[in-house]
């Protein structure tokens, strides 16, 4: 196995819910090797969402370590050039064109301009949008959207993707160009991707597939 | 440019979209506000200025005045002169009289001008609109337009000028004759209440009128171009008897300069109140806009931003739409000021009351005269009061936490 890009132990996180506390996650462990796919399921309210929060760093554990490759700080720039996140929905600024949407991950962590433009370019070329890359988000299907979030996550050249149900939102056949998109994208850079899907099919194909029932994974 | 100037630039001017609602509204609130703001200071700032206009171009900037007569005027007069600073010095002896013409009586201020020296520091010549300051003599005046009006008389009338010394020589069994005199001049200043109260005539006719011998009530002086006329009136001061002080234009004036001063700060801050609804009206919308780019403020965070620069992008709105209204309102109000005149007549005609105007106003034409200072007061309170009304957005914004924000419905 490679260095693992991620290392999750005993990661515990409850909520209140009115008088009642709802242990979500009971000591959750997780490895994930630079380079290497996985898949977690389970049902709704299983704490997949939570799970993701807590290693994406936006979320802290009640107990349990986090680090990545190997650091335990995560802070909100290291955050930006380490993880790269796709969500359900597409969070594109309806303002700004798909380009400048994209060119905004590098934007806020002040990469140069004409290297980051370039490296837009590139991508928007990998998703195939070449050509809508000067439309706003209004202008594009939902399956454009959902791959210009896809190039904006990876446009920083993250180690680690996330995605949280990033087919949720779209059909099934325009879903399953995402998830293709998405496991191709992260095979020929390189990246580990973390998916969370509620698909069988999906979850098939990644590497590793892993089930969170009753708080832990297995 | 920093991101998130980059991306409030691009929230109030979307790519694709000329000039979105919500920034033509907050746009359009701060320009009213700033417009309105020259428009009513330079035009206050102008009838200051016409006022100062008129008072040195026909008394000089500084008046010395002595608490009786002042008898020995030519030496004080040369004294004066040799004050750095001074230009010109004229005596002067002014009264109340009656004058009559046709059965026509008016009760104007007679001004009594040394024609050797009067033209160092008045320029009367430029008022005249009929008749010519060469003809004036100790038996002639000058009148003021509105006065003339009054009496029915112009040029090459005569009429009877009466002072209240005739009231003394009654009291003494003395006979005391109207005097009658020529009338070899119109003038026309162009401020209402002078136009229409004064008449000009020599010194010695004036000391005839009020039986003042040799003696002068005050003597009016002219400074260089650039000559600060508090400095030159201290300096007077110090050289003067105990009994004759100068007095700048403006300590001349000051009751009436005070007044004009109040009116011009206190509507100075009523039209600031819209700038301030205005910047309400900016908070409010960034608030809403902050509610419903909650999920995108938590992306943002998510890509890296910190809190401080997710709040400068909501304060740097505030800021473009502050810049943005005082570059519009600038235009607007100078625009305005430029057709001002047409305006106000076009108003007044519409209503039939051009006579009223002139006798409120005191002026012909809407006087006008911006001061720099002014105008960067305005800049300036203007920015920072719309910055300010993009704060409260800000902080919301800054506060919201990217994992709270992402599960916003």
């Amino acid at each position: 196995m490679n260095e693992p890009v991620l290392t999750a132990r005993g990661l515990r996180k409850s909520y209140l819910s009115g008088d009642r506390r709802i242990e979500v996650l009971r000591g959750v462990d997780l490895a994930v090797a630079a380079g290497e796919s996985v898949s977690i399921r389970g049902e709704s309210g299983s704490g997949k969402s939570t799970l993701l929060n807590l290693i994406s760093g936006l979320d802290t554990p009640e107990s349990g370590e986090l680090s990545w490759s190997g650091s335990p700080q995560l802070d909100a720039r290291r955050r930006a050039s380490f993880l790269g996140m796709v969500f359900q929905a597409h969070y594109l600024i309806p303002e700004l064109d798909a380009r400048a949407n994209v060119l905004m991950a590098a934007r806020i962590l002040g990469r140069p301009a004409a290297a980051a433009g370039k490296r837009t370019d590139e991508l928007l070329a990998k998703v195939g949008l070449t050509a809508r890359g000067r439309h706003l988000p209004s202008q594009l299907s939902g399956g454009e959207r959902q791959r210009v979030a896809v190039a904006r996550a990876l446009m920083n050249a993250p180690p680690l993707l996330l995605a949280d149900e990033p087919t949720g939102n779209l059909d099934e056949r325009t879903g399953a160009e995402v998830i293709e998109l998405l496991l191709g994208l992260c095979a020929d850079t390189g990246t580990a991707l973390v998916l969370v899907t509620h698909s069988a099919e999906y979850a098939a194909r990644t590497q590793r597939r892993l089930v969170l029932h009753d708080g832990r994974l297995s | 440019m920093p991101w998130y100037l980059y991306l409030a630039l691009k929230q109030l001017f979307p790519s694709g979209r000329r000039f979105p609602f919500f920034t033509a509204i907050s746009v359009l609130g701060v320009t009213l506000g700033v417009a309105l703001l020259v428009v009513v200071t330079s035009v206050l700032g102008g009838f200051q200025h016409e006022i100062r206009r008129m008072i040195v171009n026909t008394e000089g900037e500084v008046q010395i005045k002595g608490r009786g007569y002042i008898t020995n005027y030519a030496d004080l007069i040369a004294r004066i002169k040799a004050v750095p600073g001074v230009v010109a010095a004229t005596p002067t002896a002014s009264g109340v009289v009656m004058i009559e013409h046709r059965g026509f009586p008016a009760y104007p201020l007679l001004s009594g001008l040394d024609l050797n020296t009067i033209e160092g520091v008045a320029h009367l010549r430029q008022y005249l609109i009929a008749g010519s300051l060469d003809d004036l003599d100790d038996d002639s005046v000058i009148l003021s337009s509105q006065l003339a009006a009054a009496v029915h008389a112009t040029v090459g009338d005569t009429v009877d000028i009466v002072s209240p010394l005739i009231l003394n020589k009654l009291g003494q069994d003395e006979l005391f004759l109207p005097r009658t005199v020529r009338v070899v001049g119109i003038l026309q200043i162009g401020h209402q209440q002078l136009d229409s109260s004064r008449v000009y005539g020599t010194l010695r006719l004036m000391q005839d009128l009020y039986g003042l011998g040799e003696y002068v009530h005050g003597i009016n002086v002219r400074l260089a171009d650039g000559a600060n006329e508090e400095d030159v009136a201290a300096r007077l001061n110090a050289l003067l008897p105990p009994d004759i002080r100068a007095y700048t234009w403006m300590e001349s004036f000051k009751d009436f300069l005070w007044v004009l001063n109040l009116e011009r700060g206190m509507i100075f801050f009523l039209l600031l109140f819209i700038v301030i609804v205005a910047a309400f009206s900016v908070t409010s919308s960034l608030l809403i806009s902050v509610v419903r780019k909650t999920r995108e403020i938590g992306l943002l965070g998510a890509l890296g931003a910190r809190p401080r620069e997710v709040a400068a992008c909501f304060c740097a709105q505030g800021l473009l739409i502050g810049i943005f209204g005082t570059l519009f309102g600038l235009a607007a109000g100078f625009g305005m000021l430029g057709i001002r005149n047409y305006i106000v007549l076009g108003i007044a005609r519409a209503l039939g009351r051009e006579e009223v105007l002139e006798r409120f106003y005191q002026f012909y034409k809407l006087p006008s005269f911006t001061s720099v200072g002014e105008i960067e007061l305005i800049i300036v309170l203007t920015i920072a009061i719309s910055m300010l009304a993009g704060l409260v957005p800000a902080w919301q914004a800054a506060r919201l936490k990217p994992v709270e924000a992402l599960r916003h419905e």
